[in-house]
């Protein structure tokens, strides 16, 4: 299967469809031991993402995913603007300045690419409570996955999902959060949530025929 | 509780607030593209300038000291939400008159992000010659051997006016770093709560300290630092905090401080000059000197209750740079 350009904007869109529907509880997650405004940003790059994909005409891959990592890092949204700006510049460390099509193992070194662009910027480990505790196992469970796109996305939507989930059981070790210590025991942590939202909206744009 | 605050449409929140600043001070500040608030002095400027970054919400910091002898841009991101790295590089280029910029940096997560993404950009600009310098002198979340772990608060103020004068009489860039890098390192600051803020684009308090507690080391935003306590009084809990400081940076017997009481939003100036009466009365049966001080709002976090306290260690030098002329929205020297 090879994505075009519609077919990876189908996959963003569903992205921020994604979180959008979960602003709230990102909010709500994040006033517990943040500042609450996590799903404030979230629904402020959901937007981002949802203009750049409905303003995507005839860039190749590299470009556009550049310039939409620009824009979410501009919306002002604390630690998640940047951090997830860099996810989105990561995508596009693959890619040639042409690339006008991505198939199954373009896919993997993207998230590859994703991964390693946000190690750059964060130590944070899986277990620390973090974006991270969704990002690492679902970029690795793609880079172990032999099938096509579909799967690809369907098996790191499902491990971003439990690495996200076990963030209720893990007492915070970094960012914000750290100072509360046990008192994190209990609840997600927002950024892995809305990590993991990411990857769901991922696969739930995915053509489900090949 | 319900919020109640003037407010318009939160999503406009930050740009309605830039531009009541700009209106009310038309005479020393502009805004620029992507949230900027820019001394209106700046294109005329042949020295080292300050460039920083920052979330709103903490009026009137930081942008509030935009002006002559303190910031010369602010960039400001959403409440509470640092800006990103673009803005902060158009920031630094515009900034740049041929003497350098110096970065100003708090230590939050999402600055810190910004700051490493920005100077990593910059380094492919060979025509702008920045150096950062970052703010972390809470002490209540880690000793001062892991300074990467304290968090930013008041003491950016007071190192903007510092290297801003500094700037000001034509020092060059590794001078005005230095110098801002010594005041950041000779600088402490504990913050304390009663009642804690809302956050005026949800409504959501930032956790609660009931009807009996205060918090010391409660940080900007609520992020606590783990010295929750039944409430106590004025002088017991200045005592407690001017010893708190103090032992962090082994002032001694015979030294100069600065010392800012920083009300955060909701304690009045009626407490926070008993809080300074007591302060003083303290010090001097140490025999530590006052030479600088501030009591007031310089750093707000809304309605949040309670104050943060500062001390500096001071010598001659940082001293007249902190007395030197400035002029801007909200610190003025003349």
């Amino acid at each position: 299967m090879l994505l075009d350009r519609k077919g990876f904007g189908l996959l963003l869109l569903s992205v921020a469809d994604t979180w959008e529907e979960n602003v709230p509880t990102y909010n709500e997650i994040d006033s517990t031991f943040g500042d609450g405004d996590h799903g404030i940003t979230i629904g402020k790059i959901a937007k981002t993402f949802r203009q750049a994909v409905e303003a995507w005409t005839d860039q190749p891959f590299k470009p556009f995913l550049k310039s939409l990592s620009s824009a979410v890092m501009g919306v002002g949204g604390g630690s998640a603007g940047p951090l997830y700006g860099m996810l989105v510049e990561g995508l596009s460390d693959p890619l040639d300045a042409e690339t006008e099509e991505i198939d199954a193992g373009l896919l993997k070194a993207m998230f590859v690419g994703s991964r390693a662009a946000m190690q750059s910027v964060t130590k944070a480990q899986v277990g620390e409570k973090t974006m991270m505790d969704a990002l690492l196992p679902a970029v690795a469970a793609a880079e172990d996955c032999e099938g096509d796109i579909p799967e690809i996305l369907a098996v790191a939507a499902a491990a971003a999902t439990a690495g996200a989930q076990a963030t209720t059981e893990m007492v915070s070790h970094f960012g914000r959060a750290r100072v509360y210590g046990e008192r994190t025991l209990g609840t997600p942590d927002a950024g892995a949530m809305s990590t993991a939202a990411f990857f769901q909206g991922l696969s739930l744009g995915a053509p489900h025929t090949t | 509780m319900k919020m109640k605050k003037f407010i318009n449409d939160p999503a406009n929140l930050t740009a309605e607030v830039l531009e009541g600043l700009a209106l009310a001070h038309q005479d020393l500040v502009e805004l620029g593209p992507d949230n900027k608030v820019i001394n209106k002095k700046l294109a005329s400027a042949d020295r080292v300038t300050i460039v920083t970054q920052g979330g709103a919400g903490h009026e009137p910091a930081l942008s509030g000291f935009v002006g002559e002898g303190m910031i010369d841009i602010s960039v400001v991101g959403d409440i509470f939400a640092a800006p990103g790295p673009e803005a902060c590089v158009d920031a630094i280029k515009l900034a740049e008159k041929g003497k350098g910029v110096l970065y100003v940096v708090l230590n939050h997560a999402g600055d810190m992000i910004t700051g490493k993404l920005t100077m990593r950009t910059l380094e492919n600009e060979p025509g702008v010659k920045c150096i950062k310098v970052v703010t972390q002198e809470d002490v209540s979340n880690a000793p001062r051997s892991n300074s990467d772990d304290r968090r930013g608060l008041v003491g950016c103020v007071p190192l903007y006016k510092i290297a801003g004068a500094a700037a000001a009489e034509g020092k060059s860039l590794e001078e005005v770093a230095a110098l801002a890098q010594r005041f950041a390192d000779n600088m402490a600051t504990l913050a304390v709560a009663v009642r804690t803020a809302t956050h005026p684009q949800t409504g959501m308090p930032f956790g609660d300290l009931g009807d009996d507690d205060m918090e010391i080391g409660m940080g900007q935003h609520g992020e606590g630092g783990g010295g929750r306590q039944p409430m106590k009084s004025a002088d017991e809990t200045a005592d407690i905090m001017v010893q708190g400081l103090l032992n962090d940076l082994d002032i001694q017997d015979g030294e100069k401080i600065m010392l800012i009481l920083n009300g955060s939003g909701a304690t009045t100036l009626m407490e926070l000059l008993v809080i300074y009466r007591r302060c003083v009365q303290y010090l001097a049966g140490k025999n530590i000197e006052i030479v600088a001080n501030f009591v007031g709002e310089m750093l707000t976090v809304q309605e949040q209750a309670g104050f943060q306290l500062f001390v500096a260690r001071m010598d001659d030098e940082l001293l007249h740079y902190w007395k030197a002329p400035c002029n801007t929205p909200y610190y003025k020297q003349v």
